[in-house]
């Protein structure tokens, strides 16, 4: 199984010409994802890697029957390229570019929710289903197919965990990045139901960071409609407060608010399994499978 | 980042909205040459009002906020203002403004709820205080109204903060007028929160803002100049300044810590802090290269961390996903010169991995590669034993 991406995808990328476009167009396509169009605006007629270009998403979707789009374009053009992809009717809008402002995602949060447009990040390095396709700038290497679902804020920690797990021999279904951003298209509790309607997946992971709430809410839903077994990693104990981390959303204010402390606290309170560093996810994603 | 109060004002008027109208400055002097400015046309009059400019609340309480009569007084209150600590913070620059004669202070802002995805307008008829003091104790004074998509203010909005707060139905057109303002200042800047505290009625029953708080997201100042001049500006670490210049973000953790740490993900440099902490070492700052950076910027990186004279050790700690370890290597290659007189732990994983370790080894073969983040910290603890 797996879900969002897989065989069945046919994905678009935007700003294909540029320098990361080009690169991960090549990535992508040695991974065996179905890429069938690239899009840049004046660019209609060039051929990268193989694949054509046209000067917009529409054209892209009528060629080719596309059902995906993963956008490599700067923060700055990010908003108009994903409302191009939203309102175009493609199902499913990937966007990986860091430092879009908060107040374009607003817009195409509510967007992609009013058109039923499924929108994962900004600042996220995508979606893999191991062994099957990915859309976005994973290093691919390092991923496996098997039982365990994970989602985080932060690329490098995803990266770090799945590295391990896959060293350990413990594969993944899907891997989705939902971004560092204080408002993501896709947040922790938005993915939970495709982990837990999703046949492969045994285990589901949430690697989490100071910042927000998004942890607590995930802790609720988790409450109500989670039977899988969770284990979550909240990042940034040790950060210093008011101090933005870098992703604009893992900020501490200064009561303690978005502080890890009340994380754990809310996540283990509905038997989620906290890690103390992404180095200890493996042997408790090991023993919950050695223990069915 | 938050504004300084002058500023807020400046952008109130720029937006239409009724706001404190002064100067600023940094010395007695400049009071007195820009009082005399001002006198001659009246349209600054006594008495005056001395606002320090510190990025905190509870200035009043401080003794922040000063009033005088005549022009000997300003002098006097002026240069007890300035320079005074408020919070830790040294009072820089001050505000002078004419009083306003007040009837009813009350509370307004647009916000960004996080948890909902959307700004927030919170209203409360009475303001004055922190607003999480108004909503502690009166949490049914506090309304609020969550934008689901929209960006400008629509008349039944206006009617339900009117019904719930119980203000006088007669204030409605006004403060229609001011949302309104609000709300074109808060998306035309590319604001996190704007905030009119105290929103006063005058006794000349006129709506006006007293003062003001705003923060503006970081990833749209590159949409406005003038703001990120004040941001330079107000910033103190040079570090910080020259990172910004290169497009890093660069971060003190602990004032004596003698560990730097670079790495291409804030996920990454926060786990790295905290395994580092764990094992009790301190870590002075960290370094965020973001996605994609090239040998030549990161060349700039480790120069800027490493120009703090505190750092024994500096840990590269990277997971390339965008980010291609072969461009990190050929960074430290470019300064080596600097780099050797360090400890130094190196971690390369991800795209373009193999590469990159072999410029590593070819550079010098005593070179640490470690296997994961926790073989890195591993080797920190070693190393900074020795």
């Amino acid at each position: 199984m797996s879900f969002l991406v897989d065989k069945s995808t046919r994905l678009i990328i935007q700003g294909i010409t540029g320098r990361e476009g080009t690169f991960h167009c090549r990535q992508m396509l040695d991974y065996g994802t179905n890429v069938v169009a690239g899009v840049t605006p004046g660019k209609r007629g060039a051929v990268v890697e193989g694949v054509p270009v046209y000067n917009t998403v529409r054209e892209a979707i009528e060629k080719h029957d596309a059902n995906a789009s993963v956008l490599f374009v700067p923060p700055k053009f990010l908003y108009d390229g994903a409302y191009e992809a939203i309102s175009s009717g493609l199902p499913l809008v990937i966007t990986i570019s860091e430092g879009t402002p908060v107040l374009d995602m607003y817009r195409l949060y509510h967007l992609a929710k009013s058109k039923g447009v499924r929108l994962i990040g900004p600042n996220s390095f995508g979606i893999i289903s191991p062994g099957k396709a990915k859309a976005g700038f994973m290093a691919h290497r390092i991923f496996s197919e098997g039982p365990v679902g994970v989602m985080s804020r932060s690329a490098t920690n995803a990266y770090e965990t799945v590295f391990m797990l896959t060293r350990k021999g413990i594969g993944q279904s899907t891997v989705v990045g939902v971004g560092g951003d204080m408002i993501p298209g896709s947040a922790f509790i938005d993915m939970l139901p495709y982990f837990e309607a999703d046949e492969q997946t045994k285990v589901i992971v949430m690697i989490g960071e100071i910042g927000g709430s998004e942890e607590e809410r995930a802790a609720e839903y988790i409450a109500a409609h989670i039977k899988k077994p969770v284990i979550a990693l909240i990042a940034g104990k040790n950060a210093p407060k008011e101090r933005s981390m870098g992703h604009a959303g893992a900020i501490i204010s200064p009561n303690g608010e978005g502080g890890a402390a009340l994380k754990e606290e809310a996540l283990s309170a509905v038997g989620v399994r906290i890690a103390e560093s992404t180095s200890q996810i493996p042997s408790l994603v090991e023993s919950i499978l050695r223990g069915k | 980042m938050k504004l300084l109060e002058y500023n807020a004002h400046a952008l109130f008027s720029e937006f239409g909205l009724p706001s404190l109208k002064g100067f600023v400055a940094d010395s007695v002097a400049e009071v007195k040459r820009k009082v005399g400015a001002y006198a001659p046309d009246a349209s600054l009059s006594f008495p005056l009002v001395v606002k320090a400019q510190v990025q905190t609340g509870g200035r009043g309480k401080a003794g922040g906020i000063r009033f005088a009569n005549t022009s000997d007084e300003l002098e006097i209150e002026a240069s007890r203002v300035l320079g005074m600590s408020i919070n830790g913070l040294t009072v820089k620059k001050i505000f002078v403004t004419e009083k306003v004669d007040v009837k009813r202070e009350m509370y307004l802002s647009v916000a960004l709820d996080r948890k909902e995805r959307s700004p927030v307008i919170v209203f409360c008829a009475d303001g004055g205080m922190e607003i999480n003091d108004i909503a502690d104790r009166f949490p049914e004074k506090v309304v609020k109204i969550h934008l689901r998509g929209e960006t400008e203010i629509k008349p039944f909005m206006v009617q339900y903060l009117l019904d719930k707060s119980g203000l006088d139905s007669s204030y409605k057109d006004r403060l229609t007028k001011i949302i309104s303002s609000l709300l074109a200042l808060f998306f035309g800047k590319n604001a996190m929160l704007v905030e009119i505290n105290p929103l006063v009625v005058t006794t000349a029953d006129e709506l006006f803002c007293l003062d003001g708080k705003i923060d503006i997201d970081d990833n749209a100042l590159y949409k406005f100049d003038d703001i990120r001049v004040v941001r330079d500006e107000m910033e103190t670490n040079p570090l910080i300044l020259e990172a910004r210049k290169w497009d890093f973000l660069y971060i003190p953790v602990v004032e004596n810590g003698d560990i730097a740490v670079i790495s291409n993900g804030s996920g990454m440099l926060m786990s790295s802090i905290d395994l580092i902490s764990k094992k009790g070492f301190e870590v002075h700052s960290v370094l965020d290269l973001g996605g994609g950076a090239t040998a030549e910027r990161i060349k700039e990186a480790v120069r800027i961390v490493l120009s703090e004279k505190k750092i024994r050790l500096l840990f590269v700690n990277i997971f390339g996903g965008i980010t291609r370890c072969d461009e990190i290597a050929k960074g430290i290659e470019g300064s080596w010169d600097q780099v050797r007189s360090k400890k130094l732990v190196l971690r390369l994983e991800g795209t373009n991995k193999d590469a990159g370790a072999k410029i590593m080894r070819d550079l010098n073969p005593e070179i640490y590669l470690a296997d994961d983040l926790v073989d890195g910290v591993d080797r920190i603890v070693k190393e900074m034993g020795r």
